[in-house]
């Protein structure tokens, strides 16, 4: 199949949006930075609904969506609903800024809203998991979904932070560092598991994204800028490149490393037995 | 109640009309099918060569997957055990695209929705056979009941015998459509066919495409 650019950025927007208000979740409790809040609940709902908008896209009669909650048991569902709930907590934590609530109030807002949130960056990936698809049929797709919404998250609210702490940036500086080396895990996972995948087919094979066709995309877009470019600008000193930059071009970084991963994947996804 | 298609691949002598049978009837876009005619092979080393031809349609499986995905139960089966599209119900998410492990549907660019073969539905509510099965010229294609024990499909199914009887790869979806082909005619070539002069076109069939 081709790639699927609706579905790209509908996931890649998704996992940004949820990615980041788990960082906002993470940044309540622990009482780090409370400037990024305004901003940061502003970007998670501009992600999800640019998310929502690139789905929207790809349906041939999006007027009939309302038909999907009549079928809890498909992934679609899943992913409405979740997307739905957590934009409803985004909105009840920024109803909650507005009104000054308690450090109690948003710790509670954002640690139930992050439960959605987590359940959706994985349920974006989870929904291609299917018996048909050789090249998807494995769990680790929904967790590099999942690892690409947390190094999303954690560079984005890198952006938002002003004038942090030189504690604060050596803890997002590892962290960071911790979520890239844990994403090319799961990408490394990915490429063994197409070697092993049942079906084998050369359309879909570990050869063809290592050396194949799919070089270039695996290379240059996954690797070397999703991967080794964000990972370079982590270890720069600060007196050479203001946090900022390093931080936003990071993001653009991995943005373009996640959605590089999901371009791979649809172009992966050919069937156990393509008849026409 | 099933009613599935058995195809006897060694009266099948890749004449296409089925295709086109299939496309006229139910009104097929140029460059879709619903039925689809691959030629498998030749395999083997010269002089020893074989080739037969495997027509291919929704396989009507038991565990269909592409009524699991979709959100809004636009794919469904019906009590005859057809697996079937509602074409109102349809978002055109094409997940149920997906979900076919063999490729078998298809993206409807006028009216934005995903369809499939019918097995006919039309031609059997006026008491006849899908239309591939009325035009095939070596009546290689038989329609029934195979939950029936004296339906056509299962009395072609005994009297071939299990050894000769094939199904497409199984994902898990259990695919209800049945092949025969005997040792004789060829062998069964469980792998993915490698057809490519449809694609290159150098038939001349312009405007065939890969769908799903």
């Amino acid at each position: 199949m081709g790639s699927e650019w609706s579905l790209v950025f509908f996931t890649s927007f998704v996992d940004l949006g949820c990615g980041l208000f788990v960082a906002l979740a993470i940044n309540e409790w622990f009482s780090i930075n409370p400037q990024v809040r305004w901003k940061g609940a502003i970007a998670v709902l501009v992600a999800l609904g640019m998310g929502g908008i690139s789905s929207v896209l790809h349906l041939g009669h999006p007027e009939r969506i309302f038909g999907a909650l009549g079928h809890p048991t498909s992934g679609i569902f899943l992913e409405s609903s979740m997307i739905g709930i957590t934009g409803i907590c985004v909105l009840v934590y920024i109803f909650a800024l507005n009104r000054n609530a308690t450090a109690q109030t948003l710790k509670a807002i954002t640690l139930v809203g992050s439960i959605p949130a987590v359940i959706l960056a994985f349920a974006v990936g989870d929904s291609y998991v299917m018996a048909s698809r050789p090249a998807w049929d494995t769990l680790v797709l929904p967790f590099a979904y999942l690892g690409s919404a947390a190094v999303m998250g954690c560079f984005a609210y890198r952006i938002l932070v002003v004038n942090p702490s030189d504690s604060l940036v050596s803890q997002s500086t590892l962290v960071s560092q911790g979520l890239l080396i844990l994403q090319a895990a799961l990408v490394i996972a990915y490429v063994v598991t197409l070697s092993n995948a049942p079906y084998s087919d050369a359309s879909r094979s570990a050869t063809q994204v290592l050396a194949g066709g799919f070089a270039p995309l695996f290379w240059g877009a996954i690797v070397i800028v999703g991967l080794l470019i964000p990972f370079v600008l982590n270890t720069i000193k600060k007196e050479s490149l203001a946090t900022s930059i390093s931080a936003t071009l990071g993001l653009v970084c991995v943005f373009i490393g996640a959605a590089a991963f999901r371009v791979l994947m649809f172009n992966l996804g050919t069937t156990v037995w393509q008849f026409f | 109640m099933k009613n599935t298609m058995v195809i006897d691949l060694d009266r099948c002598i890749g004449c296409y009309s089925c295709e086109i049978a299939c496309k006229m009837e139910n009104d097929v876009a140029l460059g879709v099918y619903y039925n689809k005619v691959l030629t498998i092979g030749p395999t083997g080393t010269f002089p020893d060569i074989e080739q037969y031809f495997l027509p291919t349609i929704c396989q009507q499986c038991y565990d269909a997957p592409c009524v699991g995905v979709c959100p809004t139960g636009a794919t469904y089966k019906s009590a005859d055990g057809t697996v079937l599209v509602n074409k109102e119900l349809c978002i055109g998410c094409k997940y149920c695209m997906m979900a076919c492990p063999y490729g078998a549907r298809s993206f409807n660019e006028t009216q934005k929705v995903v369809e499939k073969c019918t097995l006919c539905g039309q031609l059997q509510a006026i008491g006849e056979k899908p239309a591939c099965v009325k035009v095939c010229c070596s009546k290689a294609r038989l329609f029934g009941d195979i939950d029936d024990p004296k339906s056509d499909v299962s009395i072609a199914l005994r009297e071939a015998g299990s050894d000769n009887i094939h199904s497409l790869p199984d994902s898990g979806n259990h695919p209800s459509v049945k092949y025969i082909l005997h040792r004789k005619t060829a062998t069964w070539q469980a792998t993915p066919p490698k057809e490519t002069w449809r694609t290159t076109n150098q038939s001349g069939r312009k405007g065939d495409k890969q769908h799903g």
